[in-house]
């Protein structure tokens, strides 16, 4: 891989002869306004690229087993009302939150808005072609994220020197209900588990009290335990 | 096997972006707000919880990893660990390996974008490949496990988990969640946009008053809740479940824009 060559070198050059109490990198293009876009690009090409590889080979998304399922409730049944609106509604907060903290939310805005929520609209207005071609997946993903990195940077100029008056549009609850969702995916899975099979069942539970043993998050085991005993003892039927 | 090599090839090209852009922008955050980073607050104050040791970066990335590994091979979800937490904290390892100078390896955006480009091209493929190709078997169990435990995630548990968050958050965020979470359900078929919507406008109130932004968000919230309506044709729907007649012009609109109700 020669990109690979290219930012080993970069990364190992350490700038070298700096004066005391200047920050490495300050005042260059890697801390510079207008780099950020370009980064939020490289990002959100990723992920939506890692969408396509889900839309064509079932693996790849970049977001949470919850919202994912999402997606594929609109892949199954073709209504991608739910998968639109929840992604576009984050990626609407975390836009107008990202310039106000300094901070953007790439949970939010990038993996949640430009993973799920605008592959969902596009698919509902019947564009199936950037999900489907790796080569239209990446230049999309890019046009996508330059564009929220510019929007930022726009609100971030009118914004930054306007004293008060500003709202995060309680994009604080919504990352706290979005955390706590996750955390009851762990105890879904050993009831799912237990209904497919007992032995499944049994195998998940133990999986999930050893992963919550080494303070680990239960749901990791949960799956692999599920899946080990599966391994041996198959679910009955076709 | 063409199909793995595939998944690989690509799967490399999106990991070396994934890891590129999002080391770059954690990095930034150390410097917010003066310069405008990405990521989240928990990725920052997870990253300053390892104290710059490399050893527990590196076990702290381990722990979401296997999540993120059982989930891939489960769902074909990678989880949002992999940007917020397992490249940030991998890249961070690598670059404190030799120098423990926080200002020259964490808090600087180039080399963390080169480590973690680097990071992020190994963990996306190993991530994605293992999981195109476990066997049949595991992938049954996968699915009769993780198909009924998402489905009731998504109806009723994240709903109902939303909905006590907005109701907690206040009382206009809560009774805008409350109308427009029905509402949702009724017209998109989950009720967590609807609540989603309902703490943005309810808190954008809260925060601003009724200022031309909140005034144009809440208008555009009513569109969109119209324009799913009639594209799910669910118009039709509740007026043939009133026992009312479908108006001729309606019916005709709907075979026109090829939005008539499947049920």
């Amino acid at each position: 891989m020669t990109t690979n060559d290219a930012t080993t070198t970069a990364g190992a050059a350490a700038p070298a002869g700096r004066t005391r109490g200047k920050v490495p990198g300050e005042g260059s293009f890697w801390l510079s306004e207008w780099a950020f876009p370009l980064f939020v690009a490289a990002l959100a090409a990723g992920i939506f690229a890692g969408t396509h590889l889900y839309y064509v080979y079932r693996t790849g998304t970049f977001s949470d087993v919850a919202v994912t399922a999402m997606l594929k409730g609109g892949m199954d049944s073709g209504s991608y009302g739910a998968a639109a609106a929840f992604g576009a509604g984050f990626l609407f907060a975390r836009i107008i939150e990202g310039p106000m903290v300094g901070i953007l939310d790439i949970g939010g805005s990038l993996q949640t808005g430009v993973g799920i929520g605008i592959p969902a609209m596009l698919l509902a207005a019947g564009i199936t072609a950037p999900l489907e071609h790796f080569w239209l997946a990446l230049p999309t993903g890019a046009l996508l994220g330059a564009l929220i990195g510019a929007l930022i940077l726009a609100i971030r100029r009118a914004t930054v020197n306007s004293a008060g008056g500003t709202s995060t549009f309680g994009a604080d609850v919504m990352m706290g209900a979005g955390n706590s969702a996750g955390r009851y995916l762990g105890p879904l899975v050993i009831i799912a588990a237990a209904t497919a099979s007992l032995p499944v069942g049994l195998g998940s539970t133990l999986g999930a009290a050893l992963f919550y043993w080494w303070k680990k998050p239960l749901t990791g085991g949960a799956i692999l335990g599920a899946m080990l005993f599966g391994l041996f003892f198959p679910i009955a039927g076709t | 096997m063409n199909e793995t090599l595939t998944i690989a090839l690509e799967s490399m090209v999106i990991g070396a972006l994934i890891g590129f852009g999002a080391s770059a922008g954690v990095a930034r955050m150390f410097h917010a707000p003066k310069v405008q980073g990405m990521g989240a607050f928990r990725t920052l104050g997870e990253l300053n919880a390892c104290e710059n040791d490399p050893v527990a970066h590196f076990s702290f990335g381990l722990g979401f990893f296997f999540n993120a590994w059982a989930s891939a091979v489960g769902t074909g979800a990678l989880t949002s660990d992999v940007d917020h937490r397992i490249v940030p904290h991998w890249a961070a390892a690598l670059s404190m390996t030799k120098n423990r100078n926080l200002d020259e390896t964490l808090h600087n955006p180039r080399r963390m974008a080169a480590y973690g480009a680097c990071v992020g091209l190994v963990l996306v493929t190993v991530l994605n490949t293992t999981a195109a190709s476990i066997p049949h078997s595991l992938q049954k169990v996968a699915a009769d496990v993780l198909g009924p435990a998402s489905e009731w995630l998504i109806n009723p548990v994240m709903p109902i988990v939303f909905w006590m968050a907005a109701v907690d958050a206040g009382r206009r965020s809560g009774g805008w969640a409350t109308v427009l979470g029905g509402l949702a359900h009724v017209v998109m078929g989950n009720a967590v946009p609807g609540i989603v919507l309902g703490i943005v406008v309810g808190k954008g109130i809260d925060d601003l008053g009724w200022t031309r932004v909140t005034k144009s968000l809440a208008g555009a919230v009513m569109t969109l809740f119209v324009v799913s309506a009639f594209l799910r044709g669910v118009d039709i729907q509740l007026l043939q479940q009133m026992k009312a007649d479908v108006p001729h012009w309606l019916t005709g609109l709907h075979d026109a824009t090829g939005t008539t109700p499947t049920k």
